[in-house]
């Protein structure tokens, strides 16, 4: 049970600027993911909690302790690496029983505990195996029994799924938030991947070139977004983002959130365009559309409309988001809005 | 497509001559190589220690006399014990202290770097152009280390002039050679260690000297595995010092097998017998020795 406080948190490589000026709270047992793109800063912010990548400047809390200045092993956390960081020259067994023989836990505690640990992970027919002979999902459950045998007090995954296949990708996601729920610990988990973020996080933490771009709930992220930015990185295809006329104030809508029709339709914004491109995918189908100049991305459920046609796209008002010069959203509460919406 | 309709009108497994023979003939060249040139030699070694030859009459067969007289003689089991003895030394003291300076270089800093450079010169510079500063730094009177004993009001050693530290001035010689290639081969090996499994230990409070010796000695255990058979062997067949510094002497103080071996052959009547004898006892001791690193280390070096 941990709450994380960032206080002015700076990181520099050199003079480099990695992490600049973070605030920010972690609620005590969430499912905190932290996603962006890659090389915004996610494993640095993630190793300046676990003490092994200490921060420039700025200050780190765990249940509001300072612990800025501690070891990693004083802080109570426990840390999945991106590529799992098993030490190959021991066996499972000693792989999970290390730090617990450093923290000087008596043996029959120790065994207790392993026993424990690979019964929920279901890794006890591994335990006299060598890392070398095992498959990367078998790699990854090693990693993380590593880390709950400490029943620490927070969690941190660096993209651990990231090294395994589609299958097993989907299977360990739930598996993961099963253990969360279990242990209602928490957890600190940093991914690139929208739909890991937006499956298992309870609380998301969207970040950008070393500042964060909004924290909120998976759907307040995907419903709500704060600005552009979390806008298009939330959302496939992306969410269509056009300008008004001769300003730098822009709007956009999901694909999603588009309704295609061969009349006019009675909303708020409809537009008649042309279909460029048409792809199957299944369940829905994915159409570009040309119109005044723009190429928009549209996703339907209907597939009977086809490629070369006509077509009227129409979007409902609150589907419709606003986003000023600086890409910050305009929301309706905004004395801005209507007057801008008045443009469509 | 051709061999497709082959491999269905024949049984499974079954192989033409040529097929059976095919990865003979590519490996025949490097095995007329080694044969020539390394197997054939030492079935000759072995067979001239059986012969008496001075190396201008026809050799005569003596049987085992070669190895009955040098096993007799107290200079061939002094040379025997002293090799030992330098290799004891200069194996263990020259990885240990390789380990360490390592360990300490792999924390990079400039210095470090500029330190590793230094390192290293020892093992380009021939040993015979450093004689002579060697010769001034365990100079007795007023050499380098004599001044920094007595600085710390020790009393001055004679060195390689006396046959009680003659055997540790080589030693401190051939340490001075070997530590800067070892301590680079280890610094290699030590550098390919993922920084992630000592974050992944810090995480699990291991202190400096559990990641020393769960992590990097276990991670490097093949090129240690490595130096240590490669530094044995060396150490077995020193001559080079030897001949350089002391000439076996004063007395037999540093008389090693090679020098032994060189001298029986070359300074003292031309004895090529007991020298192709001692050859094979050396040669016997190295094997012997190779084969105990493997039984008893070979399971505890870890190969990725
Ligand atoms: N040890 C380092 N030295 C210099 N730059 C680093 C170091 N580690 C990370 N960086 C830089 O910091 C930025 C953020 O890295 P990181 O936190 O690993 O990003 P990610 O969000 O992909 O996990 C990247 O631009 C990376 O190049
Ligand atoms: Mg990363």
């Amino acid at each position: 049970m941990a709450e994380i406080r960032f206080e002015e948190i700076t990181k520099k490589f050199g003079d480099k600027v990695i992490l600049d000026h973070i605030n920010l709270d972690i609620e005590d047992g969430s499912f905190t993911v932290m996603i962006g793109p890659s090389g915004c800063g996610k494993t640095t912010l993630l190793r300046i909690i676990a003490g092994i990548g200490p921060q420039t400047s700025g200050k780190v809390f765990l249940d509001g302790e300072d612990i800025s200045g501690l070891p990693p092993a004083k802080r109570n956390v426990a840390m999945v690496f991106q590529n799992y960081a098993i030490y190959p020259t021991m066996t499972v067994k000693e792989n999970i029983e290390f730090g617990l023989k450093n923290n000087k836990v008596p043996k029959d505690e120790r065994e207790r505990l392993i026993g424990e640990i690979s019964e929920i992970v279901g890794i006890h027919e591994l335990l006299d195996r060598k890392p070398g002979t095992l498959s990367g999902g078998q790699r990854q459950r090693i990693a993380l029994a590593r880390a709950m045998v400490k029943k620490p007090k927070v969690f941190l995954m660096d993209e651990p799924l990231s090294n395994l296949d589609a299958k097993l990708r989907v299977s360990m996601r739930t598996e993961l938030i099963e253990l969360h729920n279990r242990l209602k610990t928490t957890f600190v988990y940093v991914t690139h991947d929208q739909t890991e973020a937006m499956s298992m996080g309870t609380r998301i933490i969207l970040m950008n070139k070393g500042v964060i771009q909004q924290e909120a709930t998976p759907s307040v992220i995907y419903q709500d977004p704060d600005n552009l930015f979390t806008a298009q990185f939330i959302g496939s295809p992306q969410m269509n983002v056009l300008p008004f006329p001769d300003e730098k104030v822009r709007y956009g809508f999901r694909p999603e959130k588009v309704h295609l029709t061969n009349e006019p339709g009675q909303y708020f914004y409809t537009r008649k365009g042309h279909i460029v491109t048409k792809e199957m995918l299944g369940s829905e189908t994915i159409y570009q559309v040309r119109y005044e100049g723009n190429s928009v991305m549209i996703k339907s459920l209907e597939d009977s409309f086809e490629q070369d046609h006509d077509v009227y796209i129409g979007v409902k008002k609150p589907n419709i988001l606003l986003f000023d010069e600086d890409e910050r959203r305009i929301r309706p509460d905004d004395a801005r809005y209507e007057q801008w919406m008045s443009k469509l | 497509m051709t061999t497709m309709t082959k491999s269905l009108s024949r049984p499974a497994g079954y192989k033409t001559p040529w097929e059976k023979a095919r990865p003979y003939v590519y490996i025949l060249p490097a095995l007329i190589f080694l044969g020539l040139f390394t197997v054939y030699p030492v079935i000759d070694m072995i067979i001239r220690s059986f012969q008496k030859w001075n190396l201008v009459t026809a050799p005569t067969w003596v049987g085992i006399k070669n190895y009955d007289y040098i096993f007799k003689r107290k200079e061939f089991r002094e040379a025997i014990v002293h090799t030992i003895t330098y290799a004891i030394f200069v194996v263990g003291l020259g990885l240990s202290i390789s380990t360490l300076f390592a360990v300490w270089l792999s924390k990079s800093t400039f210095m470090n770097n500029l330190t590793r450079t230094v390192m290293f010169m020892p093992h380009v510079i021939a040993l015979i152009s450093v004689a002579m500063v060697w010769a001034w730094i365990m100079n007795k009177n007023n050499g380098l280390l004599n001044m920094v004993l007595n600085f710390f009001g020790l009393p001055s050693l004679k060195w390689a002039d006396s046959a009680d530290t003659a055997m540790m001035s080589i030693i401190i010689v051939a340490l001075w050679k070997a530590i800067g290639y070892n301590t680079m081969l280890i610094y290699a090996a030590i550098q390919n260690v993922p920084r992630e499994l000592y974050e992944a230990a810090d995480l699990d409070n291991a202190n400096a000297v559990k990641k020393f010796f769960k992590i990097t000695l276990p991670m490097i255990s093949p090129q240690m595995f490595m130096l240590l058979i490669t530094a044995t062997t060396g150490s077995f067949r020193v001559f080079d010092t030897v001949r350089v510094m002391t000439h076996g002497g004063p007395g037999t103080a540093t008389q090693v097998l090679v020098y032994y071996i060189y001298e029986q052959a070359f300074v003292l009547n031309n004895k090529v017998g007991y020298a192709f004898a001692a050859s094979v006892v050396l040669m016997v001791m190295i094997g012997v020795l190779t084969a105990v690193y493997f039984r008893i280390l070979s399971k505890r070096v870890h190969y990725q």
